[in-house]
């Protein structure tokens, strides 16, 4: 019994050397690999979660995302929506969004980008607040909160 | 009798060193600089000749002493202050400040590190998503990469991934060394289970506002690494807490008592790693005949992990890193890096062979990329 | 956005942190109580099932009773902020004195069912003297009960108290068999006093929101 501890034992020592060694210069499909699993996608409440409507304008587009209420278990009651605009953003935005695709306005979004401030007029009640504004190195995202 | 004359059976002679050291000395020469080094850039050059010689004088010393710690904090403090470096170094070239803004977490740009695994993990089974806004592969520092290299490193190494390969490790057991006594003597071994307590409670909140708790309110590191913009009273209330954790665990309390009180008290990774150690094939053994029980081992411990009891066992406890402070200080070379199943007392030579072997290619490589920046920018400032 | 959801899910790790501290002082005293005399898992089972419900009748008529404290003394807004701020550091304070201090007292107040002789009569009242212990733990979630604004909320306050803590007692019949007991208590008691640690947090927000709005 002794032996065959010391037999097991000295295997994995050289079985952790071999892992090692393998570590680095397989490291891009190890890695490759991992990204592959179920479970490596980030969190929609971090990435903004997928795309729901695109509009297309000459120089910008707009994307409306799905609405995030991800919790642990089941749907939050409070979550968020994001808007992405892209390309060339103009100056001052006015856009009116209806992030439910109810074809119901729900919300009006105004943006001045020189000076930063963003302001929203609520067309809905389930329609908060705005959570963030900020420029993108694609353009520029608000997110802005939502009750269910 | 005089410690100093006592010589430990682990040193080897210069020849024998040289020739332990030629397997490291080609394979971290291939994994650093992929074989050739193009001169045509001389800082960039120089940097990898620099660090991979520095790195492979290091790990012949360790042969040649027949001392483990000596030389790999060095090393693991150069990790730890370059790696801040290098980040700090990125972020004020990409963004002129230390701190992130909300575009990079809307575009989910941060940089993810190790101690985020232990908070994802709840999460990703029921959400099947990750909790963190950075990259799942590609770019720097992205998720996939973080998770294979930790995973491989705690499964080899357990808890010895807390001296061996912890990028943020190196800041606490750097000041843990600044005095030659402790001040602060009398800490009851209880608070060693502080960082199970800290896990327990970050992987609990963090499953429940599916957020990263501890790296949103609590990690020390962001001090020196990088920090959300100030912007509102809460990133106040975080910069305050991450700068008044740093001071207080990863510096001053370090010095006064010659323990690596982060790592000792509060990191959840810490407590990951100990688990790891349960199935991890290196340990530090205890040979009972040789043992004179002074118990300078456990003084010298910086992670409370030996106790008297530990000691008479004859075993370190899963607290342990493998640093081998104790082992260096053990002037009956009693204490020794062993291989699970091997009876204490036997193969002393060949588990630290081995083991030095594993540990060091594995603190080389991952360490290389940071600390060959930041000597490149060094030698950009002098020349 | 994080406080808000912390401070949803607060009364659950409450009881989840301080359940594992529970359990193994008080724990370890029910233990031979409820099993005494008995291997039959259906006894066992409806021993441990009458307890649960003991527990959770006695926090229901808490709920009630803290939330109409609640409603009596803090009327005015601002005063319904201020008071249970301090209340929640002040017992956050306790809890966390309770985790760090070493003459805190581990004697589990269930002890005196020893006394007893009606064997039935044993999980009615460990569950009564286990859910209204002298606890800086049970002092803040009457707490947030009383500043709740609706009954349901105080309700689902206590409730997500008890499934935290209870949790714990599920494997009680197993409580013999656990090993590292001691380790467990450790970290259970540190973990009260870090879940100590959120309910000065709520208690600050709560005071400079009460202060904010006077
Ligand atoms: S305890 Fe944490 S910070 Fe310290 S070395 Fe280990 S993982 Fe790194
Ligand atoms: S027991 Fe020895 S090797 Fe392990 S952490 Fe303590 S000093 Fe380092």
């Amino acid at each position: 019994m002794k032996k065959l501890k010391m037999i097991t034992g000295i295997t994995w020592a050289f079985a952790g050397l071999i892992l090692m060694f393998i570590l680095f210069p397989g490291m891009n499909n190890l890695s490759m690999s991992v990204s592959k699993l179920p479970f490596m996608k980030i969190n929609p409440n971090y990435n903004g979660g997928v795309v729901a409507k695109q509009i297309v304008e000459a120089s910008c587009t707009l994307d409306i995302r799905k609405p995030v209420f991800d919790g642990l278990l089941k749907e939050r009651k409070s979550g968020f929506v994001q808007i992405d605009w892209r390309g060339t953003v103009p100056d001052n935005i006015v856009d009116t969004i209806d992030y439910d695709l109810d074809e119901i306005p729900d919300f009006t979004i105004t943006i001045d980008r020189i000076k930063s401030t963003t302001s929203i007029n609520a067309m809905s009640s389930k329609v908060l607040n705005i959570g963030v504004s900020t420029p993108t190195s694609y353009g520029w995202a608000v997110r802005v909160n939502l009750k269910k | 009798m005089n410690n100093n004359l006592v010589s430990t059976s682990m040193e080897k002679s210069f020849g024998k060193s040289l020739l332990y050291t030629l397997p490291m000395f080609l394979i971290t020469f291939i994994f650093i600089s992929g074989g050739k080094v193009d001169f045509s850039n001389l800082p960039a050059a120089l940097a990898i000749v620099v660090t991979f010689l520095f790195m492979n004088i290091l790990y012949f010393m360790m042969h040649y002493t027949g001392k483990t710690d000596k030389f790999r904090v060095i090393l693991f403090i150069i990790f730890a202050l370059s790696l801040s470096f290098t980040l700090i170094k990125n972020m004020m070239e990409m963004r002129h400040s230390m701190s992130f803004s909300q575009a990079d977490l809307l575009e989910c740009k941060i940089p993810f590190c190790h101690l985020v695994i232990p908070m994802m993990i709840i999460p990703a089974a029921f959400t099947k998503s990750i909790i963190f806004p950075g990259s799942v592969i590609g770019g720097f520092a992205d998720i996939s990469s973080m998770i294979i290299l930790w995973l491989v490193a705690t499964l080899v190494l357990g808890r010895g991934f807390c001296a061996w390969g912890c990028f943020y490790g190196g800041w606490d057991d750097g000041f843990s060394r600044f005095r030659k006594k402790s001040v602060i003597k009398k800490i009851s071994e209880s608070w060693r289970w502080m960082p199970f307590a800290v896990l327990f409670m970050v992987a609990l909140t963090a499953a429940m506002t599916l957020g990263p708790t501890y790296c949103d309110w609590i990690c020390p590191f962001k001090a020196v690494t990088e920090f959300e913009q100030i912007s509102s009273v809460e990133s106040v209330a975080k910069a305050v807490v991450f700068i008044s954790l740093f001071l207080s665990l990863v510096v001053v309390l370090p010095v006064l008592t010659k323990k690596r009180t982060q790592c000792s008290f509060l990191c959840p990774m810490g407590a990951v790693n100990s688990l790891s150690n349960k199935i991890t094939p290196f340990v530090v053994k205890i040979d009972k005949k040789a043992c004179s029980e002074c118990f300078k081992c456990v003084q010298v411990c910086p992670l409370f992990a030996l106790t008297k009891e530990d000691v008479k066992n004859g075993k370190a406890s899963v607290f342990c890193s493998k640093c081998g402070k104790c082992v260096d200080v053990c002037s009956k070379n009693a204490i020794h890096f062993g291989i699970k199943g091997v009876p204490a007392g036997t193969m002393k030579n060949f588990s630290r062979n081995l083991f030095l072997f594993v540990s060091f290619l594995f603190i080389s490589v991952f360490s290389a990329g940071s600390i060959i920046n930041a000597v490149q920018s060094i030698f950009k400032l002098l020349f | 956005m994080f406080l808000d959801i912390l401070f949803m899910v607060d009364s659950f790790i409450l009881g989840l942190s301080t359940g594992s501290a529970c359990l193994l002082t008080c724990g370890m005293v029910m233990f031979p109580y409820l099993l005494a005399g008995s291997a039959d898992v259906w006894r066992i089972t409806a021993d441990l099932s009458i307890f649960f419900l003991t527990r959770l009748t006695v926090y229901f008529l808490l709920a009630t009773a803290s939330w109409y404290f609640g409603q009596v003394l803090f009327m005015n807004p601002v005063v319904k902020s201020i008071v249970p701020g301090i209340l929640y550091i002040v017992f956050a304070v306790m809890l966390i004195w309770y985790s760090i201090s070493r003459k805190r007292q581990l004697q589990c107040p269930s002890g005196f069912v020893t006394t007893i002789d009606n064997r039935r009569l044993i999980p009615i009242l460990l569950g009564v003297v286990n859910s209204i212990g002298f606890c800086p733990a049970l002092f803040i979630i009457l707490t947030k009960g009383a500043s709740e604004s609706t009954l349901v909320q105080s309700y689902k306050a206590f409730l997500a108290f008890f499934i935290g803590s209870s949790l714990w007692f599920l494997p009680l019949p197993l409580a013999g068999k656990i090993r590292k007991k001691k380790v467990l208590q450790t970290i259970g008691i540190l973990a009260t006093g870090l879940a100590g640690i959120i309910f000065i947090i709520k208690g600050i927000t709560s005071l400079i929101g009460g202060l904010i709005n006077e």
